[in-house]
């Protein structure tokens, strides 16, 4: 029993780094309508940009949820430079290309590597780590449930969750999140409805790759950082996004919590006398999202926006 | 035909024949680039090999090596050994010319590795090719572009037993089979009567892990693959952690058990059986993502190099001179590997791949008056010494490379105290 316990929290940690993911990918698939291969390095680039401003910030006082303030500010300049970059990104790339969503989605590819060749070439390739100790688990709920989880698991979940938060509550209760999702249903409605639409799509990348960023930081934060992190996991994001429904930022939520816990109670799967071994979490991961697909072919929320 | 007409003729074939090459390029096979044969073929777009008209002659072999990806650790090591061989080569010379490395990245992955390797092999054409870390990408370049053909392929850092099984692909490590038994000796020695193992789920960790499983006498309660690359391993950590093994096997890479360590630090579980790993997960960056004292006690077996002999001594203090560090036994292998190859060069009567192989062990053997540096070998050579007249003792030990192209090697025993390595011996290998 606590073993199972042990692997929803696992499984819960996890989901709120591929729930981050998943929501920006969703996004940009469902307003600027292409499947983005660059997010996952939007992600590992985020994650670079707070390790940059943590060399600065790191040493601020005070902490929260077991994390130093400054770790915090470093969250938020990465989720800036990254959602900066996406902008640019936008506005250099794929806006002058006149080519459809095959066209963007292997240039997107492209955009890919480039990012990665850049961080690569400035960080090199070795593994790095923010520099915050580790605290080890909590010991009431080690003593209490025998589940051992972090301050800084709990600070992972917490985050993501303010992050999502926040989300729903600019796409469900500001003009601008009004503007938002009748862009993503349809945007030419949108634009003779008087929807600047240009600029509503200037703000899903940067929506979209702040809080991609977030997840590459939170990633980071819980392994360690190098520039393939975002784009190891990227498949695990899209999994996530299409099981979901493509297109639906609940159903990404949604998805990105299915998945990840899948991804990490595999193991269960073996105590239960089917010796499906951990390294193929991901192929049972999938397996189900196919199964789902069956059942429900445009996803678990593909009829929500 | 006047001086214009040509002019403006060689110009249209040398666009054609620069696109023809470079569509052959993208497509990644030999074949020269077809012959346009339109008027102007007086001096027209063909490049002339600018290697062969000057006075010494430069002998490029390639080399695959792990420069991104979970092996970069390793491949920057290899960087630095091959930076040094290289100036100690052509400070001396390779018969009568230079040696020059055409360098591909594997990005630690076999397909990766494979098309870095038929860059090399099938369009620069180089007899030699030195690669590579990985041994799942070793194997794999050596089945898809080397086999069949008279290319030599020396690995710089493979260790997987699986390479034996390959005669003709060499390497400078020694053999994992060997590092395998180490470890379960060591568990023997220890008193632990069961053991937990966590493998990388390729080549190099199924044929350690199974060499392990043979050698050790105690139970294997726990044994499962990991794939390389995941965000997270805390279900392999939580498994291993809900058997009651006496100790934890990691036969992995760096960065995967970087992220076990600490997960396992995460869910208070470091204390709970004795930990030991092979070659690839001991690294300085390891111990530095670990939370300070969480791998104390961890023993981890790694291919050795002989730290007291002269010509090691002389590589190190080279080494700290230009990097400012220790050297690791990787950059070693990797010196070696560059030294055995221009060896090779030396020692051949014509730069092919054949011509290589058939002297590329001899220059190793123990047979012949052994040369504990490229320049005293080299002399050796130079002065009418056939191949086996020389044998190669190189920074990394003795080399000597047995009839399936494995080395003789040594293993050092490291055991992590106080938060730092400690060498607690040496194993032959």
């Amino acid at each position: 029993m606590a073993q199972i316990l042990q692997y929803l929290a696992n499984g819960l940690v996890f989901s709120s780094i591929i729930i981050l993911g998943s929501i920006g990918l969703s996004l940009v698939y469902s307003i600027a309508d292409f499947a983005n291969f660059a997010h996952g390095d939007t992600m590992t680039l985020g994650a670079y940009g707070a390790f940059v401003a943590f060399g600065v910030f790191g040493g601020l006082g005070g902490t929260v949820l077991g994390l130093p303030i400054g770790f915090f500010l470093s969250l938020a300049v990465g989720m800036a430079l990254a959602a900066v970059v996406a902008v640019l990104t936008h506005i250099l790339v794929y806006k002058p290309l006149d080519t459809d969503s095959i066209g963007l989605l292997i240039t997107s590819i492209g955009v890919a590597f480039v990012y990665r060749a850049v961080l690569q070439a400035t960080f090199g390739t070795d593994f790095l780590q923010y520099d915050i100790s580790r605290s080890g688990p909590i010991p009431v709920l080690l003593d209490t449930l025998d589940v051992a989880v972090t301050q800084r698991d709990v600070a992972i979940i917490v985050s993501a969750a303010v992050l999502v938060a926040g989300l729903h509550l600019l796409l469900q209760r500001t003009t601008l999140g009004r503007k938002m999702r009748a862009t993503a249903d349809n945007p030419d409605l949108a634009r003779v409805s008087g929807i600047r639409t240009d600029r509503v799509i200037l703000v899903m990348w940067v929506v979209g790759s702040a809080l991609a960023a977030a997840g590459g930081v939170f990633l980071a934060l819980y392994s360690q950082l190098d520039p393939r992190i975002g784009f190891n996991i990227l498949l695990v994001v899209f999994a996530a996004v299409i099981l979901g429904g493509i297109g639906s930022v609940y159903g990404a939520m949604l998805g990105g919590l299915l998945i990840g816990m899948l991804h990490e109670l595999t193991p269960l799967l073996s105590d239960v006398g089917l010796p499906v071994s951990n390294a193929y979490a991901p192929a049972v991961a999938f397996v189900i999202m196919v199964a789902v697909l069956l059942v429900r072919p445009r996803g678990i929320a593909g009829d929500m926006t | 035909m006047n001086e214009h007409d040509t002019r403006s003729i060689d110009r249209r074939s040398v666009i054609k024949a620069a696109a023809s090459a470079g569509l052959v390029g993208l497509a990644g096979c030999s074949g020269g680039a077809p012959d346009e044969g339109d008027g102007g073929d007086g001096g027209d777009g063909e490049s002339t090999d600018s290697s062969t008209d000057s006075g010494s002659e430069t002998y490029t072999i390639g080399m695959v090596d792990s420069l991104s990806g979970s092996l970069s650790a390793f491949g920057q090591r290899n960087q630095r050994g091959k930076e040094i061989a290289l100036d100690d080569i052509n400070s001396v010379g390779v018969s009568g010319g230079e040696l020059a490395i055409s360098q591909q990245d594997d990005q630690s992955t076999s397909q990766g590795g494979v098309s870095a390797a038929q860059t090399l092999v099938n369009q620069e054409e180089v007899p030699l090719l030195i690669g590579t870390v990985g041994s799942g990408v070793s194997t794999a370049i050596h089945e898809s572009v080397v086999q069949n053909t008279d290319v030599v392929q020396i690995s710089q850092n493979s260790t997987s037993p699986n390479l034996t099984n390959f005669p003709d692909l060499l390497r400078m490590p020694p053999a994992g089979k060997a590092q395998a038994e180490a470890i379960s000796s060591l568990l023997n020695e220890d008193g632990n009567e069961s053991a937990a193992l966590a493998w990388i789920n390729n080549d190099y960790g199924q044929s350690v892990g199974e060499a392990f499983i043979e050698a050790y006498d105690g139970e294997i309660v726990y044994n499962e693959p990991h794939d390389q690359g995941q965000s997270s391993y805390s279900s392999t950590i939580s498994s291993m952690s809900d058997t009651d093994a006496d100790a934890w096997v990691f036969i992995t890479y760096q960065p995967e058990f970087a992220t076990m360590s600490q997960e396992a630090f995460d869910l208070g579980v470091t204390d709970q059986a004795a930990w030991y790993g092979g070659d690839s997960v001991k690294g300085p960056k390891v111990l530095e993502s670990a939370p300070e004292g969480s791998l104390d006690g961890m023993k981890a077996v790694v291919p050795s190099v002989p730290q007291d002999a002269e010509n090691y001594q002389a590589f190190v203090s080279e080494f700290q001179e230009r990097f400012g560090e220790e050297p690791t036994s990787w950059s070693a292998y990797a010196y070696d590997a560059v030294v055995v190859s221009a060896l090779a060069i030396e020692a051949a009567d014509e730069f092919t791949g054949s011509a290589l192989m058939e002297v590329v062990r001899d220059v190793t053997r123990p047979e012949g008056e052994e040369a504990t540096s490229y320049e005293d070998a080299h002399e050796i050579l130079a002065n009418g010494g056939s191949p086996s007249d020389v044998d190669y003792t190189g920074v990394s030990g003795p080399i000597d490379l047995d009839e399936n192209g494995d080395p003789v090697g040594l293993l050092q025993v490291f055991e992590v105290v106080d938060h730092a390595y400690e060498s607690s011996g040496f194993i032959e290998g």
